[in-house]
């Protein structure tokens, strides 16, 4: 779809490089050979952006790749602005400076720190905290453009199996492969089947209307309840645990997507469905997809903020008094405006997250090898009677994320105003039992419960221990190193699957309002409270066709191969995740084409 | 030929227009052993080197321009075996930067990283020694305190350049079979934990394998 206003790519811009070559060779920029790099600031730059998050990263080494002069800058003096990975140090400044006002769109930060961190055992810098945690599905858009644009190659990944529910105070792993539907004892025959048949319909749903339609206004629960006689148990994993969704209302096509989400990404890089990034997870990316951008071109200055932006004269001033002329368009974190920025969008939505050091290692959630787990806990789970779900996503040391022995428990929920603090409370106090109870040597004495086997193994009177969960006293408490609370808004409401219109919020406005230092400005969105990285290639692109005038060149580069570097993955079969965003009952009519292209049909 | 393969971080530091990256290009593009082309990828450039009877794969780091204002990923330097601090024999402030890169090192980076200090473009030397402005000596002095190979390099005759890099590859421990590497708790890392992306699934049964 070439629009009139598309701008030339980088080839055609650019002739006299290409000229020998069909296909654009890719070099890196390698600092003072053939272009030696100017020592101040270009005057000026096709794009500015301000803010370093997982969007702004992305799109800026989109544009850079497309041939665009970017100028990024960030007010931090770190990376990743609202995607940042920090220290504990750069925790208690963070908290201050959201509770001095000084960063737009979070609020209401509490922050405990044990002496051990900085005094004692542990140093600050031991710990890398995501201030929006993220997974990364093994199938979906973001992870075939970090192939795509090699940033891969910086960053080391790990993967997450565990998946759990917590039902009737414990925590229920995940029977999630169709070997381990087979082979669980605990599912009663009848079960399995059913089981068994909503898998085979879920990875092929859209083409069975006559199974789902009926119930397409309807709550996925009553329709796996009534349409496959699904138990409560098994409906509540599927719904909150393998579809991650955020209540119990949520609609059939959105869960279905995101259930299918889940279960193809299953097996694609072995038996588990997500990754994470060791050392931090958005933080860590958004550094990558910079590094990218510089590598193309892109021209990078953190501790810089962006003062105001002339529209007619294109003109932008920055803080320190320099200026650069903006040919195209500026693009704005919302956390990064001044006083008198007026244009930013509504951001009405709040997350509330918690996040928690522990000194436990946690192992006993996760899978042998592993380092990550996911627990969900259903509305109605918890003591404060939760409707919206609260997910917590926990990290041990073999990420890199925190010193052998600690663990970070990241928790979050989209229910709005006081309730939400409870609920997270609750989740909480329930983590800390759980763990207490599983990690206790205790139980391992009480001839009640543990009996020995013919052969001499251990037998668990699973009866006898949940009765005696309940019952459990913990001994110990949880040593709690560091426990960080604070909401965040967004404009992005908790969706069901991703589509481009979330983001159109971003438009700018033909009038311009007297007095306002940012008339002309593109806003990027806050991220939202999924928990996986499926809004940000859809995010970016949004922008990114408003600078270029389309899409279809994003991330369209070829770069030599790497001597060793292996081919891409071998299916190309569609890249079916929450992002895809092809429900047949689709109202965006023009839009379609588009939001039905997704890059993972892209050749890698 | 010893079939394990050692990959080196390593990244370049040095004020801009010292030479960093024609270093790196004549020891990438010289026809150095047995080895094949030199390959450009937007990452990083690879280059392997036969040491003794070992292959070691050094991955060449740029800074892509991002130290100019002082704005460097922590990604940059994580996990580095091995940085080349840059300055040029005719310019004393490159000399200062480079003293710069040093302590910036020792805070940020691995604390048992190799470091090379080199002076570069003694070329320019041969036929006006009144151009140096940095004391052999000086340089051999600073790299003796802090603990750094030394090397003065001329990238455009490419004195000395494939030189610092078999320096530099000979002091890494090299990877043996069923070698596990501890982080700085003493806790075992297991590459195995790695999955590489680009590599998914086309064995059957395969688990986090890295193509390394």
């Amino acid at each position: 779809m070439l629009s009139p206003e598309r701008r030339p790519s980088m080839a055609e811009r650019r002739p006299s490089i290409f000229a020998h070559a069909l296909t654009p060779l890719v070099v890196p920029h390698l600092a003072g050979i053939e272009d030696p790099l100017p020592a101040t600031t270009p005057e000026k730059v096709d794009v500015l952006i301000a803010g370093s998050g997982m969007v702004e990263s992305v799109l800026a080494a989109a544009l850079a790749w497309q041939g665009s002069t970017v100028l990024h800058i960030d007010k931090n003096d770190y990376y990743g602005d609202t995607a940042a990975t920090l220290t504990v140090d750069q925790i208690k400044r963070w908290v201050n400076e959201i509770n001095d006002g000084k960063i737009p769109y979070y609020e209401n930060a509490k922050l405990y720190v044990s002496t051990e961190i900085g005094n004692g055992k542990y140093n600050s810098r031991d710990f890398g905290i995501d201030i929006s945690p993220k997974i990364l599905f093994t199938k979906s858009d973001l992870l075939s453009i970090l192939v795509k644009s090699r940033v891969h190659q910086y960053l080391e990944f790990q993967s997450l199996s565990n998946f759990h529910t917590y039902e009737n105070d414990s925590f229920e792993k995940l029977t999630n492969t169709k070997q381990e539907i087979f082979v669980d004892q605990k599912l009663p025959l009848m079960t399995k089947r059913n089981l068994m048949k909503f898998i085979k319909f879920v990875l092929n749903w859209e083409e069975q209307p006559e199974i789902w339609k009926p119930f397409a206004e309807k709550s996925i629960a009553e329709f796996l309840i009534e349409k496959f006689k699904l138990e409560r148990a098994q409906v509540f994993e599927l719904i909150f645990s393998i579809g991650l969704c955020y209540n119990i209302e949520t609609k059939v096509p959105e869960a279905l997507q995101r259930i299918r989400r889940y279960l193809t990404s299953f097996d694609v890089y072995g038996p588990f469905p997500v990754l994470y990034s060791k050392y931090g997870g958005p933080g860590e990316l958004s550094q990558g997809f910079c590094r990218s951008a510089a590598v193309g071109g892109a021209t990078y200055k953190l501790n810089e903020t962006l003062v105001s932006y002339n529209a007619t004269t294109k003109e932008a001033v920055f803080a320190d008094g320099s200026k650069v002329s903006v040919m195209e368009k500026v693009i704005m974190s919302p956390t990064q405006v001044n006083q008198n920025s007026k244009n930013v969008p509504e951001q009405p939505y709040q997350i509330h997250r918690l996040t928690c050091i522990v000194e436990k290692d946690c192992k006993e959630w996760f899978s042998e090898g592993e380092s990550a787990a996911m627990v969900v806990f259903p509305p109605g789970s918890l003591k404060s009677g939760n409707k919206q779900v609260v997910q917590a996503f926990i990290l041990g040391a073999g990420s890199e994320c925190c010193p052998s022995g600690t663990s970070i428990w990241y928790m979050s929920t989209t229910e709005q105003g006081v309730r939400a603090e409870m609920d997270l409370d609750a989740a909480l106090e329930a983590m800390e039992l759980s763990i207490l109870r599983e990690s206790s040597t205790d139980l391992e004495n009480d001839n009640d419960i543990v009996q020995f086997g013919m052969n001499g193994q251990t037998v668990v009177n699973s009866v006898r221990l949940g009765q005696s969960f309940k019952e459990y006293v913990p001994r110990e408490k949880v040593h709690f190193l560091c426990k960080l609370y604070y909401t965040q808004y967004t404009s992005t409401p908790p969706f069901g699957v991703v589509d481009p219109s979330l983001f159109e919020k971003n438009v700018v406005s033909d009038k311009f309002i007297p007095g306002a230092s940012d008339n002309g400005v593109l806003y990027t969105s806050m991220p939202s409270a999924e928990i996986s990285y499926d809004e940000v290639v859809t995010a970016a692109k949004v922008l990114y066709e408003k600078i270029v005038g389309s899409d279809d060149d994003f991330f369209d580069v070829d770069f030599e191969d790497d001597d060793d570097t292996q081919a891409g993955p071998a299916d190309n079969s569609n890249y079916e995740n929450a992002i895809d965003d092809e429900d047949e009952d689709d109202d965006m009519g023009m839009g379609k084409n588009e939001s039905t292209e997704f890059v993972g049909e892209m050749e890698i | 030929m010893n079939s394990a393969v050692t990959s080196i971080k390593l990244v370049l530091l040095g004020e801009a227009a010292v030479g960093k990256s024609s270093i790196v290009l004549r020891f990438v593009s010289n026809d150095f052993s047995e080895n094949k082309e030199p390959t450009i990828g937007a990452a990083f450039l690879t280059q392997r080197v036969n040491i003794n009877d070992n292959t070691v794969k050094f991955e060449i780091w740029d800074t892509a321009g991002q130290e100019r204002f002082a704005s460097l990923a922590p990604m940059y330097y994580r996990n580095a075996q091995a940085a080349l601090i840059v300055y040029d024999v005719t310019k004393p402030q490159s000399f200062i930067k480079a003293r710069h890169w040093i302590k910036e090192l020792h805070e940020q980076a691995n604390k048992d990283m190799i470091i090379a200090l080199v002076g570069n473009k003694v070329d320019v030397l041969e036929n006006n020694e009144d151009e140096r402005k940095v004391a052999r000596e000086e340089g051999e002095k600073l790299a003796e305190e802090e603990g750094l190979l030394f090397f003065e390099t001329s990238a455009k005759t490419g004195l000395n350049v494939t030189e610092t890099f078999v320096a530099i590859g000979e002091k890494i421990p090299l990877k043996t079979a069923g070698d596990q590497e501890t982080d700085s708790n003493g806790v075992a890392i297991s590459d195995e934990q790695r999955i590489d992306l680009a590599n998914s699934g086309n064995a059957a049964g395969q688990t986090a394998g890295c193509s390394c």
